[in-house]
């Protein structure tokens, strides 16, 4: 399992692009691996004979072995189910062995297992208890020694799906990624009648309260929406957030955007303007543009701006790198080149990473108001409402405007109430003035 | 009844019972026993039958060797385990191999009964637990009773068995009371473990003082912390009842296994060896061990109770198997 990306830990095999038993040469795409950030193809090393080892939907850590090349004149190994094992052996007496993926990860290869390759840690009666009940134990999270699960883990799970209206649900947890007409899986319940196990039994449950919900459906997190979710966790769990907000007033940069549309090329969005703005106020307070960690301010030296898109069923922060110093053009192009890949998914990590600051806008939904979770380490992310025409007091007189709601969510471990209020005010100065932001 | 007392009680049985049985040993008669246990059976029954030897393990082992493969049923007192190195051969080359080389034709129904165990400042020549050396041996039966009850019945049925059995006593366990069973026909079955208490947690395996350790924990973990232990005295080495430890491992996914003696190659090497193999889909945890420090045993008393698998390390252990402290 290649490592695709600075925060990946593992991967899922989602889909091989090389039959096992075929040739592959080399910078040919082999298989498509989801990392915590995106899916990936990953392109074969080198020309050869592609033996699968890890199976699709296999999720493994970084360095387990997920395939073999072999090279002209190199044999295949035992048929399916045991072809990890011969190599890794091999592995292990540091002997020639078949080109790998990659060549170097082979050391950390997992020792044995009948899994091929999957070191899962579980102990062999959770393992046993899974397996008779067609648990997923992939989905859980171990609370012995070193992670391990143990077996009051999967008793746990098990009656967390034995609550009422879960049996749809059981259904449905088998393995992520098996096809719906696999027939019996591996792991398919063991008659229940053996071992004289205590967990629940899925008898015919008699009609329950809590079938006031209906039908329970239950979907595992894809490795992004696992990601999602823990960091937004632990950004409130964390993160002292305060809110400043602030209105701008957007009839200048509309003016502005209907004579940049005369212009030939891409017309900057509403949000490009922010975006820019954004960027031209990082410049000028570091302390926006970095981050409390450990004890200390970590400033960065570029402006980095990660923009909020929503992809189906998932979250997703593509950065614009340098942005102060990218004109409005160039910025809208990127912003929407970006979205465009997110939703069409070829988006990579490194497109992914390296954010110093976020902005969310929801405008779109006509949504005026709202307040965004940092994204931790940043010390801030700005949420941009919808541009809507309300009434506004100028000169003494009440007049139809467009207007642009902002709150700007700060980690207060590094930011001040003054230090963010002037942000956000050079933020709407710079919408209501913006030349600046024309260059 | 003491443990020392039901010994004494089996003995008095078995030579009321069979003419063929006859006590030696050093100073088992005119001083009673060194440890007492064969207190005034020369006076009720003899010096043909209570025979005091010269100090000389090798020689009267080999002469229980000899009656017993000439229909004799001899119970062989050697002072303590440690003092049966002197007689290794004659034990593992002879007594335990006579059935199988004589085709079953000649059999060799010795006892020797012997106690192990520290504890007693005796240092580190006579204050072993080297249980593993002849539970090695096929063709050896070996039994370590750990309650009165046991010390009665496991020395009975070794005396009527057909084949060498060393009867593995305690000397600490020699004081211990408990009920005893006085009908002269109760025995306990060789090669059958029992379950000294029950418990659902993890299941603590041990032998001879390591069970009376072992239940004193339990009480501690359940009264503290509300943990129950299973504890398991195996009561016989060779044969090893597996059917009952893997039953309680099955029930409780944990297993520790103790012992008295060094650990490296001991009987709680061979128990969790078999235990992951006969437990492999039942276990939550590594099969834990505990055992004597790997040193020869000190003389101080605070270095010899620090060496032992005392009751604060015997705990610990249990708690590491339960994964509530670091292994």
């Amino acid at each position: 399992m290649p490592r695709l990306s600075d925060s990946m830990e593992e991967g899922t095999v989602v889909r091989w692009l090389v039959a096992d038993g075929e040739r592959v040469a080399k910078g040919e795409p082999l298989v498509e691996i989801e990392t915590d950030k995106a899916t990936m193809t990953y392109e074969a090393d080198a020309d050869g004979l592609v033996r699968h080892v890890a199976r699709e939907g296999d999720t493994l850590p970084i360095g387990a072995v997920i395939a073999h090349l072999l090279l002209e004149g190199e044999t295949a190994t035992a048929p399916d189910g045991t072809q990890a094992q011969p190599a890794s052996r091999q592995a292990e007496r540091g002997e020639d062995r078949p080109t790998t993926l990659p060549a170097a990860v082979l050391a950390a290869a997992p020792e044995r297992g009948r899994e091929a390759g999957v070191r899962l840690k579980a102990s062999p009666v959770a393992r046993r208890i899974a397996a008779e009940h067609g648990l997923d134990l992939a989905a859980l999270s171990g609370s012995g020694r070193d992670g391990r699960i143990v077996k009051a883990d999967v008793e746990a799970a098990l009656a967390a799906r034995a609550q009422p209206g879960a049996e749809a649900a059981a259904a449905a947890a088998p393995g992520n990624g098996g096809s719906a007409e696999a027939g019996p899986s591996p792991a398919a319940p063991a008659p229940q009648t053996t071992g004289g196990n205590t967990a629940p039994s899925p008898a015919p449950t008699p009609p329950q309260p809590a079938a006031a919900k209906g039908e329970v459906t239950l979907t595992e997190l894809t490795r992004l929406q696992q990601v999602v979710a823990r960091r937004m966790a632990e950004s409130r769990a964390t993160v002292p957030a305060f809110t400043v907000e602030a209105s701008a007033d957007m009839e200048a940069v509309i003016a502005l955007r209907e004579r940049l549309k005369e212009l030939p090329g891409v017309t900057p969005s509403l949000n490009d303007f922010v975006l820019k703005a954004c960027a031209l106020a990082l410049r000028e307070q570091p302390k926006v543009n970095g981050a409390y960690r450990d004890g200390r301010f970590e400033l960065y030296g570029r402006v980095n701006i990660g923009v909020a898109v929503a992809a189906e069923d998932a979250l997703v922060v593509p950065t614009v790198f340098d942005a102060d110093r990218k004109s409005i053009g160039q910025i809208a192009r990127e912003a929407r080149a970006l979205a465009e890949r997110v939703r069409a998914g070829t988006i990579t990590p490194p497109e992914l990473s390296g954010g110093t600051f976020t902005v969310s806008n929801l405008g779109m939904y006509g949504i005026r108001s709202f307040e965004a979770v940092i994204n931790p380490p940043q010390a801030a992310i700005l949420a941009v409402g919808a541009v809507e025409q309300r009434p506004a007091v100028r000169d003494g007189r009440i007049v139809a405007r467009h207007l642009v709601d902002l709150r700007l969510s700060c980690d207060h471990r590094i930011l001040y109430g003054a230090e963010a209020a002037e942000f956000l005010a050079r933020v709407v100065r710079l919408l209501e003035s913006p030349l600046a932001l024309a260059l | 009844m003491t443990y020392r007392e039901a010994l004494r009680l089996a003995l008095r049985e078995e030579l009321a019972r069979d003419e063929r049985v006859f006590v030696m040993g050093e100073e088992v008669g005119v001083f009673d026993g060194a440890y007492k246990v064969t207190a005034g059976l020369l006076d009720e029954f003899g010096p043909d039958r209570v025979r005091d030897t010269p100090i000389s393990e090798e020689g009267f082992v080999g002469a229980g060797v000899g009656a017993a493969m000439l229909g004799e049923r001899p119970v062989v007192e050697i002072m303590t385990l440690n003092f049966l190195l002197v007689a290794m051969d004659q034990v593992v080359n002879h007594a335990a191999k006579i059935g199988a080389m004589f085709g079953g034709q000649v059999r060799c129904p010795l006892v020797i009964r012997t106690p192990n165990g520290a504890g007693n400042q005796l240092t580190a020549q006579h204050s072993q637990s080297f249980d593993q050396y002849f539970a090695h041996v096929p063709g050896l039966k070996v039994v370590a009773p750990a309650t009165p009850a046991d010390a009665k019945g496991l020395l009975k049925s070794a005396i009527r068995d057909d084949d060498p059995v060393l009867v593995l006593e305690n000397l600490r366990i020699y004081t211990e009371k408990g009920e005893v069973p006085l009908d002269p026909e109760h025995l306990t079955p060789i090669g059958r473990a029992r379950v000294a208490r029950q418990g659902r947690d993890l299941t603590i395996v041990a032998h001879s003082y390591a069970v009376v350790r072992a239940l004193a924990v339990a009480e501690k973990l359940a009264r503290e912390r509300g943990l129950e232990a299973e504890v398991i005295d195996l009561r016989s080495l060779r044969p090893l009842d597996m059917e009952t430890v893997a039953a309680s491992v099955a029930k409780t996914n944990r297993a520790l296994c103790v012992e008295e003696g060094w650990p490296t190659y001991g009987v709680t090497a061979e128990l969790a060896a078999r235990v992951q193999h006969a437990c492999f889909d039942d276990l939550d945890a590594p099969v834990e061990r505990l055992g004597m420090a790997e040193v020869p045993l000190p003389y101080a008393k605070s270095l010899e109770t620090a060496a032992l698998p005392n009751e604060a390390r015997l705990e610990r252990a249990a708690l590491a198997t339960l994964e509530l402290v670091p292994a």
